[in-house]
C-alpha cells in the first residue's frame, strides 16, 4: 500500500498568497495612499460586498470577466452567486439603484479584493486587489481626462513618476467593420489578427479596409504620431467622431500635466469589449505588467460612465520600497515613554517582562559577567526585530 | 484640478539595451542575411553552433542578441526576457501568448503544420465518424484546437521528436507534425493528410514594451520591414 505524504500545512492552492510583515501593512498604506488621492478629488468610497448574485456581477462591462467568477449556490434563494472578479460592475449597480437618486456627475471609489477562476500567464495570481474610481453620468473629453489625471496623481503618491499612459479606442475598429458591412466570419479572424498585431494577416483577411487598417496599426506609439495617422485616416462619419473626441481627451490631459507620457493605440481593444469610448492603460516602464486600465462604459441602462482600476499588487511591485513604521522596543521600566513614541510614529514593542539578563535565550555560552541592563534591553529589541531601543529615557537607533 | 506633473517631476528613462532573441538551428542560418540587411551585425560566436556563450553583443550597444530553442524564443519574448524576437508561426499558434504580438511576416523558414497518417489508412479510416483520435504531436494545442473544431476530441501523446515513428509503433492514430518537403514522412510510411496552417517565420514583439518604448521598438520594426522590402 503506497500512501501520498500527507500536504505541507504550508502550500496554499496556485496563485493565492499570505502576505507577512512588513509587506501586508505596506500594501495597506498604499492602498490608503492611493485611496486619499480619490478622496481628495471628490470621490466618495463605497464598499459592495465580496458575494452578490451573479447576475449583478455580468452586467455591462461584467461580462468581460463572466468565465472567471467563482460561483456558488445560495442556499437561502437557491439562486447562484458568483464571488466577484471585478467591482466596476457592482459600483455601477450602487450607482443605478441606492445611488440612483444622488446628482450626477456622481463620483464613487471604491478599494477591495478580487478573486479569479484562473490567473493569467504573466501574473498568476487569483486574488487580485482593486482601488479604482467610477465617474457616472457626464460624457464628455473632460470626465475622460479626469480619470488619466487622477490616476496620475494617485500613481504619484505612491513615489511612482514614470508612468505612461495608453490610451485606446476600443469601438473604432468595430465601426470601421460594420461600416465596410465585413461579414462575421471574417471579423474573428481579423479581430484576432488585430489583438496580435499581425500585420500580414490583417492585410490577408482585411479586404477593402486592409490598407486603413495597416496603417492604423502601424501608427501605434506616441500619441502626436497616432493621433496625425487617425487624421490622415479614411474614416467613416462615426470613427471620424471617435478620433476627434480621442485628440480632445489628449488636449484636455496636456493641458493639466504636459509631461506626462501618452501613447495611442487606435486598434487595441483587448479585454475592452463592452466599453464604447476612450479607454486607458497604465503602465510603468521597464515593468511588464499592467498597473490599471479604465475607460468609457454604459452604467445602467444608458447612463454614461468611466472608470479607472489600479492593481495595487502590481503597483506595488513597480513602486520604490516602502519603509514600514520603525519599531522601538520599550522595556517595562520605561513604559510611560510609549504614547509619545506612539505619536512620533513609532510603533512600540512593550516588554511584558524583564528580559532574561543572565540567561539569553540563544544558544551562546552564557557571558563570565552579567551585561548590563541597557545591553539585554537591546538584545532583546534584536531578537524581536525592532529597529530602535528606548533605554534611559534615551532613543537609540540599532545600528548592524 | 491642481497641475501635479510639472515636467520636472518626471524621472528620466533609464536606457537599457532591447534584447533580440533568435531561434537555434535551421532558421538561425536563414537569419544571417535578414540581420545583415537590418544593419545588425552580431558578434560571429552566434552562428558557431559549439560556441557556449547563449547572449551576445552586436555592433549597436543598445541590441543584444540571445540563442535559444525555437519553442523558447515565444516564452522569453512573451515575458519580456526579450523585446524582440523571430520566431516560426507554428510556435505562435500553439502557445498564443496574448503578450506577444507579431508585426510582420519575415517570409523566411516556410513550411506547414499538417496532419499525417499512415499509408495505410489513408481513404479507410472516416475521420467524420470518429469521437476521439490519438495523436502523437509535440504540438499539443494545435492538435486539440484542430480536432475539436471538428468535433473530435484528441487524445494527445506528447513528443518531441521522432514523431514519424508513433503510428508505426501503436501509440498513436496520426501524428500532427512540422512538414516541409515530406520526405521524412515518406520514409516512415506516411502519407500528409491534411494542411492545419502554412508556417513562415514572425517577428514578434513584447507588448508591453512596444507600448511603453514605442520610439525604440518602432525604429526596430521599421528597420526589418526595410530590410524585408
Amino acid at each position: 500500500m503506497t500512501d501520498d505524504p500527507p500536504p505541507n500545512p504550508a502550500l496554499l492552492p496556485a496563485g493565492l498568497r499570505d502576505l507577512l510583515p512588513p509587506d501586508a501593512e505596506t500594501e495597506a498604506s498604499a492602498v490608503e495612499a492611493l485611496m486619499d488621492v480619490f478622496a481628495a478629488h471628490g470621490y466618495q468610497r463605497v464598499k459592495p460586498p465580496l458575494l452578490e448574485f451573479e447576475d449583478g456581477l455580468l452586467t455591462g462591462s461584467g461580462a468581460a470577466v463572466a468565465d472567471q467568477i467563482f460561483r456558488l449556490m445560495d442556499p437561502d434563494t437557491r439562486r447562484m452567486m458568483g464571488l466577484r472578479a471585478d467591482m466596476t460592475p457592482q459600483v455601477a449597480r450602487i450607482a443605478t439603484t441606492r445611488l440612483g437618486g444622488d446628482p450626477r456627475p456622481l463620483r464613487l471609489s471604491y478599494a477591495g479584493q478580487c478573486l479569479r477562476v484562473s490567473g493569467g500567464q504573466l501574473a498568476p495570481d487569483r486574488q487580485v486587489a482593486q482601488a479604482g474610481i467610477e465617474l457616472i453620468g457626464h460624457d464628455s473629453p473632460a470626465a475622460d481626462a479626469e480619470m488619466v489625471l487622477v490616476g496620475a496623481e494617485a500613481l504619484a503618491a505612491v513615489g511612482l513618476r514614470r508612468l505612461s499612459f495608453d490610451l485606446l479606442l476600443p469601438s473604432l475598429v468595430p465601426a470601421l467593420l460594420d461600416d465596410a458591412g465585413v461579414a462575421p466570419g471574417r471579423r474573428r479572424e481579423l479581430a484576432h489578427a488585430l489583438d496580435r498585431k499581425d500585420a500580414a494577416s490583417v492585410s490577408a483577411h482585411g479586404g477593402t479596409l486592409a490598407g486603413t487598417l495597416t496603417d492604423l496599426l502601424m501608427a501605434a506609439g506616441p500619441a502626436d504620431g497616432a493621433l496625425a495617422a487617425l487624421r490622415a485616416a479614411k474614416l467613416p462619419e462615426a470613427a471620424r467622431a471617435m478620433a476627434a473626441r480621442l485628440e480632445a481627451v489628449v488636449a484636455a490631459i496636456r493641458a493639466v500635466a504636459p509631461g506626462l507620457k501618452l501613447t495611442v493605440d487606435p486598434v487595441e481593444f483587448r479585454g475592452l469589449r463592452y466599453h464604447t469610448g476612450v479607454c486607458m492603460t497604465v503602465y510603468a516602464p521597464g515593468r511588464h505588467e499592467e498597473l490599471g486600465r479604465g475607460g468609457r462604459y454604459v452604467c445602467g441602462e444608458s447612463e454614461p460612465a468611466t472608470g479607472l482600476t489600479l492593481y495595487p499588487d502590481a503597483v506595488l511591485r513597480a513602486a520604490p520600497a516602502r519603509s514600514a513604521r520603525p519599531r522601538v522596543y520599550l522595556p517595562l521600566a520605561e513604559a510611560g515613554h510609549g504614547a509619545a513614541l506612539r505619536a512620533r510614529g513609532f510603533a512600540t514593542v512593550a516588554a511584558l517582562a524583564d528580559p532574561p539578563s543572565a540567561d539569553p535565550p540563544s544558544a551562546d555560552p552564557p557571558p563570565a559577567d552579567p551585561p548590563p541592563a541597557g545591553h539585554s534591553h537591546e538584545a532583546e529589541a534584536r531578537r524581536l526585530r525592532c529597529t530602535h531601543v528606548f533605554t534611559g529615557g534615551l532613543l537609540a537607533e540599532l545600528t548592524e | 484640478m491642481t497641475a501635479f506633473f510639472a515636467t520636472e517631476a518626471l524621472e528620466a528613462e533609464v536606457l537599457q539595451p532591447l534584447v533580440l532573441a533568435l531561434p537555434k538551428g535551421r532558421i538561425l542560418k536563414e537569419c544571417g542575411k535578414l540581420l545583415a540587411r537590418a544593419g545588425i551585425v552580431p558578434a560571429a560566436a552566434l552562428h558557431d553552433e559549439d560556441s557556449r556563450l547563449l547572449r551576445f553583443p552586436t555592433d549597436d550597444p543598445m541590441l543584444d542578441v540571445v540563442r535559444v530553442r525555437p519553442f523558447d524564443v515565444a516564452t522569453f519574448v512573451a515575458f519580456g526576457a526579450a523585446q524582440i524576437g523571430i520566431c516560426g508561426g507554428d510556435v505562435l499558434m500553439e502557445f498564443d501568448y496574448p503578450e506577444i504580438y507579431a508585426p510582420l511576416d519575415l517570409g523566411i523558414g516556410g513550411c506547414r503544420v499538417s496532419v499525417a497518417e499512415p499509408r495505410g489508412t489513408v481513404g479507410i479510416d472516416d475521420p467524420s465518424r470518429w469521437s476521439r483520435v490519438r495523436v502523437a504531436t509535440k504540438y499539443p494545442n494545435i492538435a486539440r484546437r484542430h480536432y475539436a473544431a471538428r468535433g473530435i476530441h484528441a487524445d494527445v501523446v506528447h513528443l518531441n521528436g521522432a514523431m514519424e515513428l508513433a503510428p508505426g509503433l501503436g501509440i498513436a492514430q496520426v501524428i500532427v507534425d512540422l512538414v516541409a518537403t515530406g520526405s521524412t514522412l515518406a520514409a516512415n510510411g506516411l502519407v500528409e493528410s491534411e494542411v492545419i496552417a502554412p508556417v513562415t517565420s514572425r517577428l514578434i514583439v513584447n507588448r508591453t514594451a512596444l507600448k511603453t518604448q514605442p520610439e525604440a521598438m518602432g525604429a526596430w520594426i521599421a528597420r526589418f520591414r526595410k530590410a524585408l522590402a
